[in-house]
């Protein structure tokens, strides 16, 4: 009973509230009403808008020394994490015959536990972080704790499965991804998302300035 | 069964057949082994009970493939289950009812005149989320080491085969994954904090007082004392022998033969055993055995009285150089708003 | 939000909800609290008070858009659970915007998700003022901008006296009021009170240079004592005075002087606040010498040979977009020009921007904030300090006195002016 609700009706539903959340979210952003600017642009905002999207992801020189640890902990977890949801094998296979009907060469074993051990340990780190600096300790939410604890649990119950032999364990692991699905759309973790428009928007506006940002 | 003796004997009588073939020969036995029917003494030597090792030649090309029948694995097999399991297990126990012992009898080991609300900043955020992490990985390494450890003489009584197969195989892929997080812990907490732990003049004192238990209680310490620094090195010394075995162990695509497949074992297991074992006393002490500890590692700040009554060298460099701060700078460090009292200037919630 | 509210909070509750667009979503949707801003924020570095994080002073309008426009806060409204908002979640975060932020933008550049916390900033501001919770010498500052036409109270009369002394000292005269003149300059109440020398070089550039210029007797003042308050409605009307005096005399382009935020108002933000564009051209000062410059219209003559470095003021340089002129500018006339190590668009406030320097109340944490710059300073052992903003030298020659530094604050215009070559070689 519980195999047949988590492998079916539970997984279309934490599916659409993840689509029509995340899309939801994304139109009330993006497709808002907005002023136009009255001031004369001396740089091209489009354009500076594009580039900061991919620009931010290195950290001003000015600035990387003091923020060390959220930038090598911060890679180490989300590179991590992207390789192993996208190309670890049974992610591809499971991409291939859930949702998409196609798959792609996924990466080798040993790739894939390496992928899964700088996830964790970047994603602990952060955490760890969060819990002992007192900015983070100020201006932390409970749904900054809940995302990533919910997203650790997602991590962990994935590697306690690995060995692809117990149905519970399997279940366990889809469960809690089920589970992050539906809270991603209403938390923090939106920020996979918009990050890109809010990126853009800065960059756009010191664009016009002609500033770099 | 009667399959498998047919091949047996059938692979023994195969080289028979070739022109060169005689009785098998071993370099201890150069006279080679009598194969008469019913062949007892072969498969004696075989069975290796007379503790020499009989290794064959083998169409299979690998580590150890000559070796038929491993008796010493038995051993090991026979020492895992009696000795380490249930010796491991009872130490366990023992420690967690040491330590409940030690808290209802002596209690929170206290400081003289209390807390004073003066801070003084002992460790960063970095070397604090060093600690944390090194905590965290040996905590879930413990937790899935123990349920491997303990299936068989704990666990498959209480929970059966069914369950238990469920968490030993969870336990395994955890442990694996983790383990090599525990080495780039500990190297980073051996980097860290190395300098601080390293042996001077006092600590041999603090060990014969006992840190204070024997005498008047007492002590003088440095930055670590000497109870620390022995924790420190065990904790990077065993811990550096359970992580490379446990590399010995969950990689065996190179060349690792039984014998030290064994030994690794062996040695991973009575290492994380210690480990285990005086962590619990170490976290007993950090938390609610000693008062004022914890405040160092959460955050970073310990009070002066702290200081002075078990890192006096240390708390005197403090008093000097001027490096305590007031009840109201260490409140407006965390983030607390100037008049309040405890509380954190915002409402952490939804 | 079932609570009893008083009027001022009411007033503050309505601009934070007015205040909530998309970019407002965008950006609290993608804050993830990792505290990097803080890092970036002098306020912060320099006390290593938690509460000085920038996006945590964006906090009242992040509880507003919690509760009314996120999820969880519709989703508890719904059932019945109301969030309260009290006064003092506005009050208390008057120090934080006013004292405790300059409005430098740096933590604009440094966020990774891209979060623009100095424009959210302004917003709460915004809300504050509307409350009432605005420092005394923010609101005087604008009273006296809307009645005598300058914050610190400077009349036309007092204009005219410091034009005479230039006039006298320099031998040329002061256009005003010149109908179809190609520019009409525009100064700040701190360079008429304490560097008429600004005026002084103006002259004398100008002269060199052939440019056809003048003042307006309506419109002189360049600050903007609506902006610094965060109240719109003031800022509008203290720029709509400058775009009449320009229409009046016809000038094609007016230029703003060496103050940060004057800038900030009138060439960027506006053509927004009085709701059209403009039918003249806004330049800074340092803008125009540049193009001069590149036009071989200013000949220079002499180096300074002192250890110079440069303090870029963020409402010119990070928020403006003039980084490269001052640095071209310097480049003919000082041959010992040493960068600070965070320069250009990264450069550190110096403490007094946005208001700060005009609120009593956040001298001692404008001076700490100060050590910032203090270590930059020192860290390169210059001889002098570069700026173009009267109100960073104001602010920076004060620190420098208090920390008993020895070190002169130079005018970037007056440099020029003090180099001009006899006479131009046409």
């Amino acid at each position: 009973m519980i195999e047949y609700l988590i492998d079916g009706p539970l997984w279309y539903f934490s599916l659409a509230v993840f689509v029509i959340g995340v899309l939801w979210q994304l139109v009330a952003i993006v497709f808002a009403s907005r002023k136009g600017d009255l001031s004369v642009a001396r740089g091209n905002a489009t354009s500076s808008a594009l580039k900061n999207i991919f620009s931010r992801f290195i950290p001003h020189r000015e600035i990387a020394p003091q923020i060390g640890v959220q930038v090598v902990a911060g890679y180490l977890f989300h590179l991590g994490l992207f390789a192993l949801l996208f190309f670890a094998a049974p992610h591809v296979l499971f991409l291939e015959q859930n949702l998409l009907g196609f798959g792609w060469t996924p990466m080798p074993h040993w790739a894939f536990i390496l992928s899964a051990q700088a996830a964790f340990l970047g994603l602990i780190i952060l955490w760890l972080r969060r819990m002992t600096n007192s900015v983070s300790r100020l201006i932390s939410t409970l749904d900054d704790h809940i995302v990533a604890i919910l997203t650790f649990v997602v991590m962990l119950t994935g590697c306690l499965a690995l060995l692809e032999g117990f149905t519970a364990l399997r279940l366990l692991h889809r469960f809690t991804v089920e589970l992050w699905l539906i809270y991603f759309p209403f938390s923090a973790l939106m920020h996979t998302f918009t990050f890109i428009p809010s990126r853009a928007f800065t960059g756009a506006w010191f664009g016009r300035r002609g500033i770099d940002a | 069964m009667r399959i498998q003796t047919l091949l047996l004997l059938f692979c023994l009588v195969l080289p028979q057949l070739s022109p060169a073939a005689g009785p098998p020969t071993n370099q201890d036995f150069p006279q080679g082994v009598s194969s008469i029917s019913p062949g007892s003494e072969l498969w004696r030597e075989i069975r290796q009970r007379d503790g020499a090792i009989l290794e064959g030649t083998s169409q299979v090309k690998s580590v150890d493939s000559g070796v038929l029948i491993n008796a010493r694995g038995e051993e090991w097999a026979r020492f895992r289950v009696t000795k380490l399991s249930s010796y491991g297990g009872i130490a366990i126990a023992a420690i967690f009812v040491i330590v409940i012992l030690l808290y209802v009898v002596r209690g929170k080991i206290l400081i003289d005149g209390g807390l004073s609300g003066r801070m003084v900043r002992r460790f960063t955020d970095y070397e604090r989320i060093v600690h944390w992490t090194l905590a965290i990985v040996f905590l879930f390494l413990a937790i899935t080491g123990l349920i491997l450890l303990l299936g068989k003489p704990l666990l498959i009584p209480l929970f059966g085969k069914e369950v238990f197969s469920v968490f030993a195989s969870a336990s395994k892929e955890g442990h694996n994954l983790f383990g090599p997080l525990f080495l780039v812990s500990l190297v980073m907490m051996f980097l860290s904090f190395a300098r601080r732990n390293i042996y001077e003049k006092g600590d041999l004192t603090w060990l014969l007082k006992g840190g204070g238990i024997i005498g008047d209680g007492h002590v003088s310490g440095g930055f670590f004392n000497m109870g620390e620094k022995t924790w420190y090195w065990m904790v990077i010394l065993i811990g550096f022998v359970i992580a490379i075995s446990g590399l010995i162990l969950v990689s065996p695509v190179f060349g690792q033969g039984r014998w030290i497949m064994e030994l690794s074992h062996v040695v991973h297991t009575i290492g994380a055993l210690i480990l285990i074992t005086v962590s619990v006393g170490h976290m007993y002490l950090g938390s609610i055995g000693s008062e004022g500890a914890m405040e160092g590692m959460k955050s970073g700040y310990v009070d002066i009285n702290w200081a002075d009554a078990h890192h006096d060298r240390w708390g005197k460099v403090c008093h000097d150089e001027n490096l305590i701060v007031s009840a109201e700078e260490y409140a407006r460090l965390q983030g607390r708003k100037p008049g309040d009292s405890g509380e954190l200037a915002t409402e952490q919630g939804k | 939000m079932g609570e009893q509210m008083s009027e001022s909070l009411e007033k503050g509750l309505a601009v934070l909800r007015a205040e909530v667009d998309y970019k407002v979503k965008s950006f609290f949707s993608s804050c993830v609290n990792c505290g990097i801003c803080a890092e970036s924020c002098l306020f912060y570095t320099e006390t290593r008070d938690p509460r000085y994080t920038p996006i945590y002073k964006t906090e009242p309008l992040r509880k507003i858009w919690k509760s009314e426009y996120s999820f969880w806060g519709k989703l508890s409204s719904a059932i019945g659970i109301s969030s309260s908002f009290t006064e003092a979640d506005l009050a208390d975060w008057e120090e934080l915007v006013y004292d405790g932020c300059s409005m430098c933008g740096r933590c604009s550049m440094v966020c990774p998700v891209g979060v623009d916390i100095s424009g959210v900033i302004f917003k709460v501001k915004q809300a504050l003022a509307a409350a009432g919770f605005s420092p005394e010498g923010l609101v005087g500052a604008s009273q006296r901008a809307l009645e005598i036409g300058s914050p610190m109270g400077i009349t036309l009369t007092t204009v005219q006296a410091v034009i005479k002394h230039v006039e006298e000292d320099t031998g040329l005269s002061v256009p005003m009021d010149v109908e179809g003149a190609e520019y009409m300059a525009l100064l700040s109440s701190n360079e008429i009170a304490l560097y008429p020398e600004y005026l002084e070089s103006l002259v004398k550039i100008f002269d060199h240079a052939g440019v056809s210029w003048t003042l307006s007797s309506k419109a002189f003042e360049a600050t903007n004592a609506g902006l610094q308050i965060g109240n719109k409605a003031i800022a509008g009307q203290l720029v709509q005075r400058v775009v009449d005096g320009a229409e009046a005399l016809k000038v094609k382009t007016v230029i703003s002087p060496e103050c940060g935020h004057a800038y900030t108002a009138l060439r960027w933000e506006g053509p927004n606040y009085i709701g059209k564009a403009y039918p003249f051209k806004v330049v800074h000062i340092l803008e125009l010498l540049d193009e001069l410059r590149a036009q071989g219209r200013i000949q220079t003559t002499g180096m300074e040979t002192d250890r110079l470095t440069f303090h870029d003021p963020c409402s010119i340089v990070r928020r403006g977009g003039i980084q490269a002129q001052p640095r071209n500018l310097l480049e003919p006339i000082a041959e010992n020009f040493v960068e600070m190590t965070d320069h250009g668009s990264m450069n550190w406030c110096c403490g007094g921007g946005g208001g700060v320097s005009s609120n009593e109340r956040a001298e001692e944490l404008k001076l700490t904030a100060f050590n910032k710059k203090k270590s930059q300073i020192e860290e390169l052992k210059v001889d002098a300090v570069v700026t173009a903003c009267s109100n960073c030298r104001m602010v920076m020659e004060e620190g420098v006195e208090v920390n008993e530094m020895d070190i002169p604050l130079l005018g970037l215009t007056e440099l020029i002016a003090e180099h001009l070559a006899e006479k131009r070689a046409d």
